[in-house]
């Protein structure tokens, strides 16, 4: 089927929705679609031919950091026109709700729209102020998919709808054949964590205090860390400091690498998180993982099967756990297992076929077919179950 | 002079309310629109789902009566009824033991997949008729009868 995606953020900015845009059309090309992507971009950015720029972004702040966003009459007159060119089936866009290209494509679109929510945001006031103004885009979206139950939530409490929550996808392949840095993980074990180690959520500073405690019984244990902030900020024991190496920021091949060169994942966050893209992606990967009891990690870790969980906060708790993994390769490969099993619902091709039904239930439930022009299309296009390789 | 600036104000103020009212009636026209085409599509996957319940009661290898009762049910009962013998559907295809059914996995796989697509579809007509039933209830909507000319949208209350 003819495809339409519409990201509001720039597409050479890396973040979590435009990466899962990417994923999304590139998964849904290889099953045989016809997809374009709107996004805003430079006009000499290098962008995959499937990306159609929308123009310069503009940064705003917004939720706590800077959005890119496109909004105007400049970007009103190309999203007119990718969409009269384009004559998709079904326009998807993701983030609809924040003033975007994804807001003016669903205004003006008069096909089936279907729209992703990807964060739990905004603050309830501000939504309430908003509510009608926010009406008129959502009764234009015919069918609503939530990334996670608590996205799915605060449009149940927000914005007055359900939809369906379908996760974020994992490339999982691209994980599981990633190659571990030369050296790593070494002899004496090796643990990894990625993220804004400097958020205290991100719950760093736990995993800092176990290493403290089990470091000097094993001289060989070593800390792998990776991402954008700044190692100055955070407070780390001198011995504990000595067993890290720190990669920076990293790219998203580079991840995949670093999450390959460790025996164990180490996820202590204390909260807000939705659902735990870093956990599926190590997972992916085949390093097991050991993370905070979470609901939402509990969930993903399949209670404790696919992955080891430890109480919130508990840093002596998670160095035993640190510990007893380290010394048991034959429970580190049977998480590793179970986790591969588990993540398997998350790749992209299976998560993709998902959003194809979301699709399919669009068309069928969109009035501006009519009978006639519904009979004229291949049937079998939409239909699954009828012929439909979805 | 007075009195054109009074005749001017008037027209001024009639044209605004006029096009006010009239973009409220094409919105109160697209919302039920879009709740009818709902329902139809509700209902063609309610009936897809039954069709395929019903191939796979006949064709398991183990008889299937119950299900197969409950998916004739749900495929013969119009109206207002028709709620329950799809709950009744839905219950029964909870309670298949698909092992002892020993039925053609692409059978099951096909029940599956019309299940999924009417969790869907019942959620978009939800969500249509959620908005609709919300502009029914606009001020300006109840004291000029505009919703007059449409029937009122009701949910489908089915649990699947």
């Amino acid at each position: 089927m003819r495809i339409g995606i519409v990201c509001p953020y720039s597409l050479d900015v890396p973040g979590g929705v435009q990466l899962h845009v990417r994923d999304l059309a590139e998964t849904l090309i290889g099953l045989g679609h016809s997809v374009s992507v709107l996004a805003p971009a430079e006009e000499e950015a290098e962008l995959p031919d499937y990306v159609v720029p929308a123009g310069r972004a503009v940064a705003v702040p917004y939720n706590g950091s800077v959005a890119r966003l496109s909004f105007g009459p400049i970007s009103l007159a190309r999203v007119r026109r990718w969409l009269s060119t384009g004559r998709f089936d079904v326009l998807h866009v993701h983030e609809p709700v924040t003033p975007s290209l994804s807001l003016l494509a669903v205004m003006l679109a008069d096909g089936p729209v279907v729209a992703t929510f990807h964060t739990a945001m905004g603050r309830s006031k501000a939504m309430a102020a908003a509510q009608p103004a926010l009406q008129l885009v959502l009764e234009r979206i015919t069918g609503r998919i939530a990334v996670s139950d608590l996205a799915r939530r605060v449009q149940v409490e927000h914005l007055g709808g359900g939809g369906v929550e379908i996760p974020n996808g994992v490339a999982v392949a691209k994980f599981a054949h990633a190659e571990p840095l030369p050296g790593w993980p070494g002899e004496g074990g090796a643990v990894g964590f990625l993220g804004r180690f400097t958020e205290p959520r991100k719950g760093f500073a736990i995993l800092v205090d176990a290493l403290d405690r089990i470091v000097a019984d094993r001289p060989g244990l070593r800390l792998l860390l990776a991402g954008p902030s700044d190692l100055a900020e955070v407070a780390l024991p001198d011995r504990v400091r000595e067993r890290l190496t720190f990669l920076g920021k990293v790219s998203e091949a580079d991840k995949a690498r670093m999450l390959r060169s460790v025996d164990l994942y180490i996820a202590p966050n204390t909260g807000g998180e939705s659902f735990g893209m870093i956990l599926t992606e190590a997972m992916a990967a085949g390093t097991p993982v050991v993370a905070a009891d979470l609901d939402a990690f509990r969930r993903v870790l399949d209670g404790g099967q696919a992955g080891a969980l430890f109480p919130n906060g508990d840093s002596a708790a998670l160095a035993r756990t640190i510990s007893t993994l380290l010394d048991d390769p034959a429970a580190r490969r049977r998480l590793a297992d179970r986790a591969g099993a588990v993540v398997g619902e998350f790749d992209w091709p299976v998560v993709a076929r998902r959003v194809l039904e979301v699709y399919a239930t669009a068309i069928d439930a969109s009035p501006d077919l009519s009978e006639s022009a519904r009979a004229s299309r291949d049937f079998d296009e939409y239909m699954p179950g009828e012929g439909v390789e979805l | 002079m007075h009195d054109v600036a009074w005749v001017v104000g008037v027209v001024v103020t009639v044209v605004l309310v006029g096009t006010y009212v009239t973009w409220l009636a094409a919105r109160l026209d697209r919302l039920h629109l879009r709740a009818a085409a709902a329902r139809r599509a509700l209902e063609s996957q309610l009936v897809r789902r039954a069709a395929a319940a019903a191939v796979l009661a006949e064709q398991s290898d183990s008889p299937q009566d119950d299900l197969y009762l409950a998916a004739r049910g749900a495929l013969d009962t119009p109206g207002g009824d028709r709620e329950a013998a799809e709950n009744d559907l839905s219950r029964r295809l909870r309670e298949l033991d698909v092992a002892a059914a020993k039925a053609e996995p692409a059978l099951v796989e096909a029940v599956e997949a019309a299940g999924r697509r009417v969790v869907l579809a019942r959620q978009v007509h939800s969500d249509s008729v959620r908005d609709a039933l919300a502009l029914r209830e606009h001020q300006l909507v109840r004291w000029l009868g505009l919703a007059r000319r449409h029937t009122r949208p009701a949910y489908f209350d089915i649990d699947v």
